[in-house]
């Protein structure tokens, strides 16, 4: 049997009766009841039925506490308006100029002549009508946070002690998404209130990854004090799912690369590791190419550069131009920090190489962007 | 990958000689491009990682002095979304360790090593054991290691050196329209 209650403080009782409740909407809870729990409900704007749909019609709908035997189900909604069904405008209509008012009308209506007429969604109506659709109940499962934590009495001042104790963390957090099928999509680990996060590139429970990924973290930046305060959080996803194919090329091991990769980031800077990506905007050097280009190579920073008619010079070479072609005008971003606005030449110099130059037009200064190669 | 080198002015023979003979640059070796500026080494480079990201592979590019552009080598096929990017900010240290580590990862099918107008004095720091150390990792592995650099630098670890020149004056380069107006068509 389902027992549904209508009113405020629906959530809170239906919580009293069961850990497995669905919330129909604010009002309205739904959950499985015992002949023994009956009792209980009495004083309550509720109903109980065999069905989860009559018992929600019910309570909605009839005054106080509504008991309504098996199979009695249409003889006791038979007196509700149609208009206490899930609302469809078109149909409701319909039924209007047929001169159906309420549930007892639509439920007396022959089976397939109403199908043929009005099709799934009327058919539906008149199963919920009768009390007879059944489903099962849908409980809401309230989101599972898979979180470790601990306050030491003695705060942990070495590195080994500290990894120690989020191994254990990480062993008991992949065990339990293990149980429920899942993975880690992302690692917080808070020390002393300090949060730092590791995303994963892909779902996993594997310990020793997870644990390189926060002994890389602690190498990269380690903690400013003894810690007294750990939390490790999981983030739970679902696991990935690969089919290896045999003609596939092969391709680096996802946990291997993202470890070496967290190495580099920790040799050569956060930023400097990546995928390079090009935008939808004209902006120089990172928009999308529109055609074949000339191979490029850029001079990061850009070179200061002094030029005249006929000759140009930097810090890291000078020479004679020998040819020129420009200037090409560009500018963007004007209304946020960041724009830029300058004139671009390629001139041929005389060491041989092509270079593009570029006149920044808000200093007036000159630079070389880089070189054809 | 010869067909690919519309380069004018740069010297292009090695790799048609490669490319006829129907060799392609040594998997499980070192091998070098060098040459000077405008002489075609970045695109000898992006033609390899065009072909290795489009035949599925992964590459990597460790890029010493922070001078990749991805524009350009979008245009010529590099699949940008197969293609790991270092940028070591001009330490020739760093970028060999990160090198080192990427080819212990495996399963890249490039590895390039971008030391090109890196310092002298830093590259003089380069131990030669460092090549002989690289060129022991790749033995059993399918990766390239491609070194681009001014001049040789692996000397007898490198497998196959590739080196683009100046072939004609830059006269040459193909400018188009009336002055000052002058649009860059082809550098050949």
């Amino acid at each position: 049997m389902f027992a549904c209650i209508h009113g405020a403080d629906a959530a809170r009782l239906a919580d009293s009766f069961s850990p497995f409740v669905e919330m129909v909407d604010e009002k309205t809870a739904v959950f499985s009841v015992t002949a023994r729990q009956l009792g209980r409900l009495k004083s309550a704007q509720a109903a109980v039925a065999i069905t989860v749909e009559a018992a929600i019609l019910a309570a909605q709908n009839l005054p106080g506490y509504t008991f309504i035997p098996p199979g009695q189900e249409a003889r006791v909604l038979g007196a509700l308006s149609i208009d206490a069904l899930p609302p469809d405008p078109e149909l409701f209509e319909t039924l209007h100029l047929w001169g159906i008012r309420s549930l007892e009308d639509l439920a007396r209506l022959p089976d397939d002549a109403l199908a043929s007429r009005l099709g799934a969604r009327g058919l539906w109506l008149q199963r919920l009508a009768r009390g007879a659709f059944e489903r099962p109940l849908r409980p809401r499962i309230s989101a599972t946070i898979y979180e470790e934590s601990a306050e030491l009495e003695h705060p942990i001042k070495l590195r080994e002690p500290l990894l120690f104790l989020i191994t254990r963390f990480l062993d008991d957090l992949t065990a339990r998404l293990k149980s429920q099928s899942l993975a880690a999509a992302a690692l917080h680990l808070t020390l002393n209130g300090t949060q730092r996060t590791h995303s994963v590139p892909f779902p996993t429970r594997d310990v020793k990854l997870l644990l390189k990924l926060v002994e890389h973290s602690l190498d990269r930046q380690p903690p400013e004090a003894p810690i007294a305060k750990i939390r490790l959080e999981l983030i739970p996803t679902e696991p990935r799912r690969v089919q290896h194919g045999l003609f596939t090329p092969a391709a680096p091991e996802p946990e291997k690369l993202e470890l070496t990769l967290g190495k580099i980031r920790g040799l050569v800077g956060e930023k400097n590791v990546g995928y390079p990506e090009l935008f939808d905007t004209h902006r120089p050097g990172v928009a999308r190419p529109t055609g074949a280009l000339l191979p490029f190579r850029y001079f990061r920073p850009p070179l200061e550069a002094r030029v005249t008619a006929e000759r140009l010079w930097t810090r890291m070479f000078q020479g004679k131009i020998l040819q020129i072609a420009g200037p090409w005008r560009s500018s963007g971003d004007w209304w946020q920090p960041g724009d830029w606005n300058r004139d671009e030449y390629d001139l041929a110099l005389s060491d041989g190489a092509l270079y593009r130059i570029y006149l920044d037009r808000a200093p007036k200064k000159w630079f070389v962007e880089g070189v054809y190669d | 990958m010869a067909a690919a080198f519309p380069l004018g002015w740069r010297h292009v023979e090695p790799l048609d000689i490669l490319s006829a003979a129907g060799r392609d640059f040594p998997r499980g070796r070192i091998s070098e491009i060098t040459g000077t500026r405008s002489s075609g080494r970045t695109s000898v480079l992006h033609e390899l990682l065009a072909a290795s990201t489009g035949r599925g592979e992964y590459a990597a590019l460790v890029d010493t002095k922070d001078a990749f552009d991805a524009c350009s080598a979008a245009s010529v096929g590099v699949e940008l979304s197969k293609l790991v990017w270092v940028r070591c900010g001009g330490n020739a240290e760093h970028a060999l360790r990160a090198a080192d580590l990427l080819i212990q990862a495996g399963g890249f099918g490039v590895v390039t090593l971008d030391l090109a107008e890196v310092a002298p004095a830093a590259l003089n720091r380069i131990p030669p054991t460092a090549w002989f150390r690289f060129r022991r990792a790749l033995e059993s592995t399918p990766t390239i290691l491609m070194v681009l650099a001014d001049h040789p630098l692996a000397k007898s670890c490198s497998s196959l050196t590739v080196k683009t020149t100046i072939k004609m004056p830059p006269k040459r380069a193909v400018f188009t329209g009336q002055a000052p107006f002058l649009l860059l068509r082809d550098a050949g």
